[in-house]
Parts: structure tokens; C-alpha cells; sequence
């Protein structure tokens, strides 16, 4: 499907949430660690971040981002930013992801 | 709760697309097979060791002074902590510390060279063949000296020192000197018997002469002086402070927090290097200064235990993995190891079978205890670290992939965990008592420890060979995709 329209934040969220922090066993959306997505036709940015900065999985997670971004039904190119400001805290997690990694 | 997406909807947008494939852990550490190699080597000496104790805790139940004993600690030494120490170091070194390995190959080189070593060590010891002895060290040696070189030209690229660093360079200069210590006793052993008719003519005549020279200059040491001063070299510079100096970094970095006091830290991290270097000298001189270089480590120890508190008390995740709970309780039993190292330090204390049964214990918890509790603990994160990386990290994003966690068991991880201890109970109890049979109680269950964590190390390297790859969407209980 080609219809650069369709393309939507929930959608681009949904790919995310099928990316996970393997060290931490929770994905990436739940875990607070998107910090934006700017969607322009068939092209999708994605800003997010990681828990820790010098994480080694940094560049697998990011990655896998990008690939889950360009599995998305109209999405032909995608590109993923890491960013560390502001630094990722616990308080950025959803309830779910709380209630999955015992974060405080 | 919905996540905050504050980037506006349409921008200018120059996307790319990804690399096709991964390297593990980014372009700076090792292909996987190196450290694995080592790993692997270690765990078949920890089997064969505490396999060894089973069959014949007599070992432990007599002075350490003998070739059984020199040849199991030479097992557990090199066989298992550092094969593990140095396979691990080659992958978290430049993790670490943000920098690129220097050379795989001359780790590759470092690694025949260590097999090699350590096991014609151990097996020549248990022969109580010297010279043979002097002959496999000295390839351990070459092995050694590879791999300080690598990780020091390593540590070289650092872009931003810190206090793991200078704890990594200060391991390194103390391991350099244990294997000339150990080298140095060897050859005061047996250089005079083995030089016996030899070419007293050009090249070999100088080797000979310098050998003879450093037998001399051994020979005024004490033999049991010597050879625990060259064991507290290995023990606490580079086992201690190993995992002093990347437990700043690690721990951080599993339970989501960071460093408290950096002064603290790096007081640590200074007051164990000194104690460490008055301990070697006083211990080989057998000066009563002995207690107090040993309060100086002491103090380093608490601070690190100070710090580690703090560290704990600001993390940001909530329950604290199997894998953390095995390294703090290495780390909380440096505190009975502190007190019998008060005990052996103290002045006058009398030489009898008690304080030869003593110092089997302070070794024995020093080695099982302190640094194998805290080793199989980082090996339930490397290890899976490892595999995953090489197994899964491209498939992440297109494919449904374990977490680490879900590629062992928490259950045997667990049961490790209590036979480990109470094993470590046992045999302490049986080496105080001198009593063989209590040993071996106290061993099975060490066993039964290294049992589970060999069938949980199985169960992680499976994923190399089965996958457990799903497609997105899926759940848990579906079918994995075999690849």
C-alpha cells in the first residue's frame, strides 16, 4: 500500500511498541524512550532516546526502530535520532510499562 | 498512558536507510566467538575443579603448602576466573569504556597461548615438576603480556578517563608483576638443578647467569612468604580491583543509576592500590606492618561498599535481578574476608594447624567465595549479552525477539544462587573443622551451583542454534520460527 495519508502517529507507535530493550525486557514505547515523530508523506522521523547513554545496545535498538518504521504500511524512507536531552527518567514511562519492569 | 509526541506532524525530513546488518555491540567490541572462547574454557575448569574437591576434599582439609592444593588453585586461577576475567575484559573494556579493542588477533594469539599456559601449569603441578612448571609459565607469560599490551594500547583510545580506567590500568600493572612473581619463584625453585650442564658459552651462559641470580635473590624470600605475597598480587590487584573499578560502571548501567561521589570513588579505588602495595611487601618480608597495609585495603573496601550503597539507593529500577543479587553477595562477603584478613595480619599470631586452616579458608572464600560469586553473576549478563547480540540484534524491529532474561531460567538461576551459598557454608565449615566429610557435602552443593549454571548456559547458547524468532505480533506462547 502506497497512500502516504494513511500513515499516522498510532500507526508509527504500534511498529514501536514491537521494539524492545532486550536488557530491560519492555518495549521502547512503554518504556518512555520516544520523544517524537514528525511524519511528512511517506517519510517518518523518529526522535527517542535510551535509558542509559553509552548503552551497547544503543545502535541494535535504533536500528530495530528504523526497521520497524520502514515495516509500516506506506513508509518508504524512515530515519531514527538519538537523542539524551533531556535524559530519560522512570517518570516517562506509561502505566504498562511500570506495571512490566517494576520501575519505581 | 499515552506517550508525549512534541515534534510537529510535517518537517523537512532527510531520511536514510538503514545498514544492512549489525555488528555486535557496535563497531567496538570483539566478534562474539573470542570471549566466548574464553568463557567457555572457563566454565570446563570450573567443572573439573569443583569436581576435583568432590572426589578428593582432602584438598582443603590439609595445609594449602602442597602440589594438590597449588594445582587446584592454579585451576581456579587461571583456568576459570581468568579465562572468564579476560574474555570478559576484551568485550567490556571498550563498552566500557566507549573505545574500540585495540587488536582481536593478538587476543586470538592470547588465548592459545593462555590454554596452553594453564593447562600444562596445573597439570605440572600436580607433578610438582618445576622446571616444567617454569616452562608452561612462561607461555601463560607471553599470553599475559599480549594481553596487558592490548588492553593497554586500548585504554590508550579512551576518550574521556574515569575511574574505571585508572582501576583497569592499575589490574593490569598488578597482574603483569604477579606472573613475574610467580615466574620468579618458579625459577628459584628449580633453576639450579635444570641448568646443571648446560653451555656456559655466549647467549645461554648470560640467560643462565641471570637466572641463577634471580634463584639467588628469591631464595632469601621465605618460600610460603613469597608465595602468598604473589597470591594477594593476583588476588586484590587485579580480581579486586577489577571488580571494584567496573562495577563503577556496570552496576550503574544494570540497575539504572550512576556514580554518587566520584571522590569517593576514586579514593577507593587509590587506597586499594595502596594497600595492595604494602601488603606485598610486608607480607613478603613478613613485617608486622602486615595489619596495617591490610586496614589500609580494608578501608578501601568499605568505601567501596559506601558507594556501591548509594549507588543502589538512587537506581531508578525497582527489583534487583538474580544476576545483581550473586555480585552483592560477593561484594557483602568481602566482609568475613576482611575480618580473617585481620586475623592472619595480626602480630605474633601463632603458626599452628588452626591458623594453616584459617588461611585455607581466607583463600578459598577469597577465590569461590568473593570473586567466582560476583563472576557468575556478570556471567549472567555477558553471556546473554553475547548470544543475543549475534543471534537476534538484526532481527529486532522486523522480527519478534527475546529479552535477555527470557533466555535462561530464573529458576535454576535461583537454585544456583542458594547452592552456591550454602555449598560455600559447607565447605568454609568443613575447612575450619578439617573435616573431609563436611567438605563434601559443602562441594556437592557447590556443584550442584555449577550444574545449573552450565544448564543455563546451555539454554543461552541454544539460541545460536535454534532461534527464537517470531514474527511481529505474535505472542509468547505462539510457535517460534526456526531458522
Amino acid at each position: 500500500m502506497n497512500s502516504f495519508s494513511t500513515v499516522n502517529e498510532r500507526m508509527v507507535l504500534d511498529a514501536m511498541r514491537q521494539v524492545i530493550d532486550p536488557e530491560i525486557g519492555c518495549n521502547v514505547v512503554d518504556l518512555g524512550l520516544i520523544y517524537g515523530v514528525a511524519i511528512s508523506g511517506a517519510k517518518v522521523r523518529l526522535q527517542m532516546t535510551l535509558t542509559t547513554p553509552g548503552c551497547p545496545m544503543s545502535e541494535s535498538i535504533a536500528q530495530g526502530a528504523q526497521w520497524a518504521l520502514l515495516g509500516i504500511d506506506g513508509v518508504e524512507e524512515a530515519e531514527v535520532e538519538l537523542v539524551w536531552d533531556p535524559p530519560w527518567h522512570p517518570s516517562m514511562m506509561t502505566e504498562t510499562g511500570r506495571a512490566v519492569t517494576g520501575m519505581r | 498512558m499515552e506517550a508525549s509526541l512534541p515534534i510537529s506532524a510535517t518537517t523537512n525530513l532527510t531520511p536514510t536507510r538503514p545498514a544492512t546488518g549489525t555488528s555486535p555491540l557496535g563497531l567496538n567490541a570483539p566478534a562474539i566467538k573470542l570471549p566466548l572462547a574464553f568463557m567457555l574454557t572457563g566454565l570446563a575448569a570450573l567443572s573439573v575443579g569443583a569436581s576435583w574437591i568432590v572426589i578428593q576434599p582432602s584438598i582443603l582439609a590439609s595445609y594449602h603448602y602442597n602440589q594438590n592444593v597449588v594445582a587446584l588453585t592454579h585451576l581456579f586461577v587461571l583456568g576459570w576466573i581468568c579465562s572468564i576475567v579476560m574474555g570478559a575484559m576484551y568485550q567490556l573494556v571498550p563498552v566500557a569504556l566507549e573505545t574500540k579493542l585495540y587488536s582481536e588477533r593478538l587476543a586470538r594469539w592470547q588465548f592459545a597461548f593462555h590454554l596452553v599456559g594453564f593447562i600444562g601449569m596445573v597439570w605440572m603441578f600436580r607433578a610438582w615438576n618445576m622446571k616444567q612448571v617454569g616452562h608452561f609459565g612462561t607461555l601463560l607469560t607471553i599470553g599475559v603480556g599480549l594481553f596487558v599490551f592490548n588492553i593497554a594500547r586500548t585504554l590508550w583510545r579512551v576518550p574521556k578517563w574515569n575511574v574505571t580506567a585508572t582501576a583497569v590500568t592499575a589490574a593490569l600493572f598488578w597482574i603483569s608483576l604477579t606472573v613475574i612473581a610467580g615466574l620468579s619463584i618458579a625459577t628459584g625453585k628449580c633453576v639450579y638443578e635444570s641448568t646443571e650442564g648446560l653451555a656456559t658459552k655466549g647467549g645461554v651462559s648470560m640467560l643462565i647467569t641471570g637466572l641463577r641470580l634471580l634463584a639467588g635473590f628469591v631464595s632469601r624470600f621465605d618460600a610460603i612468604s613469597a608465595m602468598h605475597a604473589h597470591a594477594h598480587l593476583g588476588g586484590v590487584g587485579f580480581f579486586t580491583m577489577l571488580i571494584v573499578g567496573i562495577s563503577y560502571k556496570l552496576i550503574p548501567m544494570f540497575t539504572l543509576s550512576e556514580v554518587q561521589s566520584q571522590r569517593r570513588a576514586g579514593l577507593s579505588v587509590g587506597l586499594l592500590n595502596l594497600g595492595l602495595a604494602g601488603s606485598f611487601i610486608a607480607i613478603l618480608l613478613r613485617s608486622p606492618w602486615k595489619l596495617a597495609f591490610a586496614l589500609v585495603t580494608i578501608t578501601a573496601l568499605a568505601i567501596y561498599g559506601w558507594e556501591l550503597r548509594a549507588i543502589l539507593r538512587a537506581r531508578k529500577r525497582g527489583p534487583l535481578d538474580w544476576g545483581i543479587h550473586y555480585f552483592l553477595t560477593a561484594v557483602a562477603l568481602f566482609g568475613p574476608l576482611s575480618l580473617l584478613a585481620v586475623v592472619l595480619s595480626w602480630p605474633g599470631l601463632p603458626l599452628n594447624t588452626f591458623t594453616g586452616q584459617l588461611e585455607n579458608l581466607y583463600g578459598f572464600l577469597g577465590l569461590l567465595g568473593v570473586v567466582s560469586f560476583a563472576i557468575v553473576g556478570m556471567l549472567y549478563k555477558i553471556i546473554p549479552f553475547l548470544i543475543w547480540f549475534g543471534v537476534y540484534s538484526k532481527h529486532i524491529g522486523r522480527a519478534r525477539v527475546p529479552a535477555l532474561a527470557d533466555m535462561y531460567s530464573p529458576r535454576l538461576q535461583m537454585i544456583g544462587y542458594w547452592s552456591f551459598l550454602a555449598g560455600l557454608v559447607g565447605i568454609s565449615v568443613g575447612v575450619l573443622c578439617g573435616n573431609e566429610r563436611v567438605i563434601r557435602f559443602g562441594s556437592l552443593l557447590f556443584t550442584t551451583s555449577v550444574v545449573a549454571l552450565l544448564i543455563n548456559g546451555f539454554k543461552i547458547l541454544s539460541h545460536a542454534a535454534c532461534p527464537q524468532i517470531m514474527p511481529l505480533g505474535t505472542s509468547r506462547s505462539a510457535k517460534p520460527i526456526t531458522k
